[in-house]
């Protein structure tokens, strides 16, 4: 079994869901390490897995804590959270849209 | 022309009426709130930051699950939908996938013709809401208020028939969530959101074909007008020999027009997988059994004892039940009774609606409970007032002007019931009308209302009305 | 004497009993710093000066004026006849992937470059309550992506104290550079999948990666969330214990922290290894290493000294009345990195999401942008290779089409290697271990350079570690003696689920029966000529 292989075309598919843009440089080192990975784990596929073995999220069953209790309480400087915005106007964070309607809402 | 059947299926948001949200301690509802005000680092999708479940998200997910019928499932699990929205801080929504906190169930509803109606429920699942987003010249801006508002969103079968069916459903969920405390199910506040997948069929067909989802359908007038137009665009473009295509509409409730938002043809990938952040909801047998014995008795059963046990005309147990503040007051109120269910259910629909809705409170807000509304009722049907101070009484007591048997005694509302004294007073009008009297004796006993007339305006209408008749009779025969 | 000759419990004790300032304490460090660590990191790297060449380069921030303020603290709270707390006056760095307020947490990446938290996550405040003094920020990979600490968008990144032209390892090098180079009797640092034992062993010094939960994740930007832990490096096993202590123990603000109950780690210590069951197992003395193009999978043999040190370690152990156990069975660790790159990446590309320029860090220049444009460009300027990589990664291993194959599978892949340790410290089972040693990594330190780009090389790094990542179980890295070349050997001890006890006796047992061998004389080469000043 050959590994999977990712095509120039699937790979530009990636970067835009990936919300990124490349240069041809980067691009060119990216996919060849990204084969190389899928290379790498292609293994996976063929271990055989002993019957019945369940996926497993931590590693261990999590002795966590319980749901907390439904209380307010509020963050007492919410201003600070604004104040990190690259852009806002003092009540909302700003975006730019020149474009609208041309955006996937979801 | 071929007749054609519309087939809906609603996708509801509603919004669980807990103190914080589901993932952070902020306050659950933003109402009035400033933008930006009510957020953390959790909810604003700071780096850095967990989530923290909500134990009365999970209970009041599972409360509804149980009203739903649905199964409540002991090991539900949160996973993470991805995709880029400004609205959305982390990049991802925290949702339930594959194993949701309920699965299946229906509603019965009742239609308007009298018919039930069994909607199918296919799954209920507990997420995080986003937050809000504005166009303002240009740019987009951005509110996180809403985010991590706890909600559940429920989906059901394409089990509806029109726009009215739609409505209808509705109505009575919004009257269930409001019934069981999840929700405030506020429409015009956003507690209960929904969308409508449509589509149509040639009457008698049981295929499904491809559908098209309204978007923000976020009043009952809207369900019902937003699904009619999009099933008449519908039959009118299979007419025309089109072909429908799978499109998100947005339905404008100003102009009462759907708008095409968007092709749906290419479903985006949110690459969904178990949010590591949290552990699974685990909740136990005993678990489970509490949430299903703490589900009071539904609207719909209630309405059917009411008719069965008081005997009240289906529609006065139809608004008795319509809220269940309203539905536990009757009911307090007929035990105070002594089991009068049809004298209560008088004195509410006439004067205790009339009175809720002239302070514009709830039952279960009025200042005159049932053991007022019950005393009130007992002093007219005991004689000791009459009705119409006992109508008036309702307001006094709801106004804070004390206990009514006190408002009586203080005020001399009470009827004259020394029969000494209104012999005395009608004695006295014989005396003054002789010739009135002459004309009864002489067989114009239609006088006799003349006569109670002015003993009551005599007594400042406090002579009991039964008993005057009764001695005026007597008086005048002798 | 300088107090950077100190232990952080030693620090701790004078501090406590009034016999040291902690105020000099932290003069002693910064003075320390200020000899050997050069510029810090930062995106617009000054011209290079060769004599940088030779700096370490552990920090991107030092946080002078914090660690003043809490300086004053333990010497007000000493002044009024309290407690200061388990670490009063012992300076810890801190890598910078923890958000500390009133500092810069950069993840080392350029999304970040201006980032200040309005909180602090809960392992630095339990340090500070503790009485630690919070010196800086350490570099790391961006991220924490990698195993050398080079892909920091920091430059320079930090270099190996024994020898600077070698890598530190990584992703926490900041971190164990600071503690080898005596700028810091402690640091805090993150392994999701070797992070902190791999450059402990690189650096000649202790690294604990503790059960999963066993510390808060709370305000840690997150890599892979079901594989990160945050731990100490510490010059020695006693420090490491007086840390964990520090650090253990459920937060509300962290779901899968455990409630479990935290022992006393320090207490532990003297127990020593008699009667204890330690295994070898065959399956650590080599790796499993694919080819590049055809994923066919070879095995290869690592550095000889990495086996010949196990020996020699159960060696010292066996003689101190512990019960070496051969041949201990685990098959499946050779799936480690395979589960891993994809777990890991599809984890860390759904983490990565966050960063867009809306709300906070870095936002792209360019002018008239949409919203997409937004994201595209302000990713593509802010993310360095090794998040992009990671991120593509990570979305495709996920895709709907492809999760079943890869996600779901490596899942399934993750429990067979916990089964490995399960059956291993089975206490009815054929092994009932109480420890599994292994090397920790399969070579000394490699050069700068060397490595660096090729991204599956670089993480089979990792492949002594990250077992116990999937595992979710603890482990502990101590330095075993020197390479040939003069480079520290690291082991670790593998234990059971929340026993950090355990595997900290066997730990110090060793180091306690080996304090007088030849190799712990020798000083790193950043610290000699320094120690003539010293």
């Amino acid at each position: 079994m050959t590994p999977d292989y990712i095509t120039p075309e699937l790979f530009a598919k990636l970067v835009t869901l990936a919300a990124l843009e490349l240069t041809p440089e980067e691009s060119e080192y990216l996919r060849t390490e990204l084969n190389h990975q899928l290379a790498a784990v292609k293994e996976l596929s063929e271990i055989k897995l002993a019957e019945g073995v369940q996926p497993s999220l931590h590693g261990l069953d999590c002795q966590g804590n319980p749901p907390r209790p439904d209380e307010w309480l509020p963050f007492p400087d919410s201003a600070a959270i604004l104040a990190l915005a690259p852009e806002s106007n003092g009540e909302y964070f700003r975006v730019p849209d020149f474009r609208r309607g041309g955006e996937e809402a979801k | 022309m071929k007749t054609y059947e519309i087939v809906i299926g609603l996708e509801t948001h509603i919004q669980l009426n807990t103190a914080s949200k589901i993932f952070c301690s902020c306050k659950a509802d933003s109402w009035g709130a400033p933008p930006n005000t009510n957020i953390c680092p959790v909810c604003s999708g700071l780096p850095g930051v967990l989530p923290v479940l909500n134990a009365e998200a999970v209970r009041k997910g599972a409360l509804l699950a149980a009203a739903m019928h649905a199964e409540i499932n002991p090991i539900s699990y949160f996973d993470r939908k991805n995709y880029f929205y400004p609205d959305l801080p982390k990049g991802y929504q925290i949702t339930q996938f594959d194993e949701p906190i309920g699965k299946g169930g229906y509603m019965d509803l009742r239609m308007p013709d009298g018919s039930e109606r069994r909607v199918r429920i296919h799954k209920l699942h507990l997420e995080e809401d986003a937050g809000k987003t504005k166009i303002d010249r240009g740019e987009r801006l951005v509110d996180f208020n809403r985010c991590g508002v706890p909600l559940v969103e429920m989906v059901t079968e394409p089990d509806l028939r029109s726009g009215e069916e739609a409505a209808q459903y509705l109505t009575q969920l919004r009257q269930l969530l409001r019934w069981i405390g999840v929700s405030e199910a506020d429409m015009e506040r956003g507690h209960l959101r929904c969308d409508a997948n449509v589509s149509i069929r040639e009457a008698g067909s049981s295929m499904l074909n491809t559908k098209t989802e309204i978007k923000n359908v976020n009043s009952i007038d809207a369900v019902r007008q937003a699904i009619s137009e999009e099933a008449k665009r519908q039959i009118d473009a299979v007419e025309a020999g089109q072909r429908i295509e799978s499109y998100t509409l947005d339905w404008d409730a100003d102009t009462g027009t759907l708008r095409k938002m968007r092709s749906k043809e290419t479903e985006a990938d949110y690459r969904y997988f178990r949010e590591p952040d949290l552990l699974p909801v685990v909740l136990t047998a005993a678990e489970i059994a509490a949430v299903q014995n703490s589900l009071p008795e539904l609207p719909l059963a209630r309405r059917a004892r009411f008719i069965q046990d008081y005997q009240l005309s289906a529609y006065d147990a139809e608004i008795l039940t319509s809220e269940r503040g309203l539905s536990d007051y009757y009911e307090e109120s007929v035990q105070l009774c002594g089991g009068a269910a049809k004298l209560v259910s008088n004195w509410m629909m006439n004067d205790l609606i009339r009175l809720m809705n002239d302070t514009g409170k709830s039952a279960a807000e009025l200042r005159l409970r049932p053991a007022d509304l019950a005393e009130i009722i007992q002093l007219v049907e005991g004689g000791k007032i009459n009705p119409a101070t006992g109508k008036s009484l309702l307001a006094r007591v709801e106004a804070g002007a004390g206990k009514a048997s006190q408002i009586v005694a203080d005020e001399g509302l009470g009827l004259i019931a020394d029969e000494d004294t209104l012999r005395q007073q009608i004695a006295a009008i014989l005396e003054e009308s002789p010739s009135e009297m002459q004309n009864f004796r002489a067989g114009k006993e239609s006088l006799l209302g003349w006569f109670v007339g002015q003993v009551m305006r005599r007594t400042g209408g406090k002579a009991d009305p039964k008993r005057t008749r009764e001695l005026l009779l007597e008086l005048l025969r002798q | 004497m300088s107090s950077i000759q100190l232990s952080a419990y030693q620090i701790a004790q004078k501090v406590r009993a009034g016999l040291l300032s902690p105020l000099e304490v932290l003069e002693d460090h910064l003075k320390q710093i200020a000899a050997v660590d050069g510029v810090p990191g930062s995106l617009e790297p000054k011209t290079s000066d060769p004599a940088e060449e030779s700096k370490v380069h552990a920090f991107i921030e030092v946080s002078a004026d914090l660690a003043r303020r809490q300086a004053e603290q333990v010497r007000a709270r000493l002044e009024r006849g309290e407690d200061p707390g388990l670490l009063a006056g012992v300076p810890v760095s801190i890598k910078d992937i923890f958000c500390v307020q009133g500092t810069t947490t950069t993840a080392a990446s350029r999304i970040l470059y201006n980032f200040r938290p309005p909180y602090t996550a809960t392992t630095v405040e339990r340090l500070a309550q503790a009485g630690a003094l919070i010196i800086g920020k350490t570099n790391l990979d961006e991220f924490t992506y990698g195993s050398s600490s080079e892909s920091s968008a920091f430059q320079p990144h930090p270099n190996n104290p024994w020898n600077t032209e070698r890598v530190t390892g990584g992703s926490s090098g900041g971190s164990a550079a600071s503690v080898a180079a005596r700028e810091v009797p402690l640091s805090l640092g993150t392994d999701t999948g070797g992070s902190i034992r791999q450059p402990a062993a690189f650096c000649g010094v202790v690294g604990l990666k503790p059960t999963y939960g066993r510390t808060s994740r709370y305000g840690l930007i997150a890599f892979g969330s079901s594989l990160d832990c945050p731990g100490p490096l510490a010059r020695d096993v006693r420090d490491a214990a007086l840390m964990l202590q520090v650090l253990a123990g459920a937060d509300p603000k962290d779901s899968t922290s455990a409630v479990a109950p935290v022992p006393d780690y320090l207490a532990a210590l003297e127990e020593g290894v008699r009667g204890m069951r330690i295994g070898i197992s065959p399956d650590y003395d080599h790796i499993t290493y694919p080819d590049t193009l055809t994923g066919e999978m070879s095995i290869q043999a690592i550095q000889p000294e990495m086996n010949t040190s196990v020996r020699a370690v159960a060696e010292v152990l066996a003689q101190l009345g512990a019960e070496i156990v051969e041949n201990v069975p685990m098959p499946n660790a050779r799936h480690g990195i395979p589960a891993y790159f994809v777990i890991s990446r599809v984890e860390a590309a759904s983490n990565l999401h966050r960063f867009d320029g809306v709300k906070y860090g870095y936002r792209a220049r360019k002018p008239a942008l949409d919203l997409s444009e937004l994201y595209r460009a302000t990713r593509a300027e802010g993310f360095g290779l090794q998040p992009k990589l990671r991120i593509l990664m990570g979305m495709y291993v996920s895709a709907a089409q492809h999760s079943a194959q890869y996600y779901q599978k490596a899942l399934r892949v993750r429990s067979m290697i916990r089964s490995d340790f399960e059956r291993a410290f089975d206490p009815n089972g054929a092994y009932r271990l109480d420890a599994l040693l292994t090397p920790t990594t399969p070579t000394t330190a490699f050069r700068r350079g060397e490595v660096m780009g090729d991204s599956v090389l670089m993480q089979y790094s990792d492949q002594m570690t990250v077992a116990g990542n999937h595992a979710g179980i603890p482990a502990v890295s101590i330095p075993a003696g020197l390479d040939p070349q003069g480079l520290p050997i690291g082991v670790q001890f593998f234990g059971m689920d929340f026993r950090e006890d355990i595997i900290l006796r066997a730990a110090y047992a060793y180091e306690q029966a080996t304090r007088d061998a030849e190799w712990r004389a020798v000083q790193p080469q950043a610290l000699r000529g320094s120690e003539v000043k010293a």
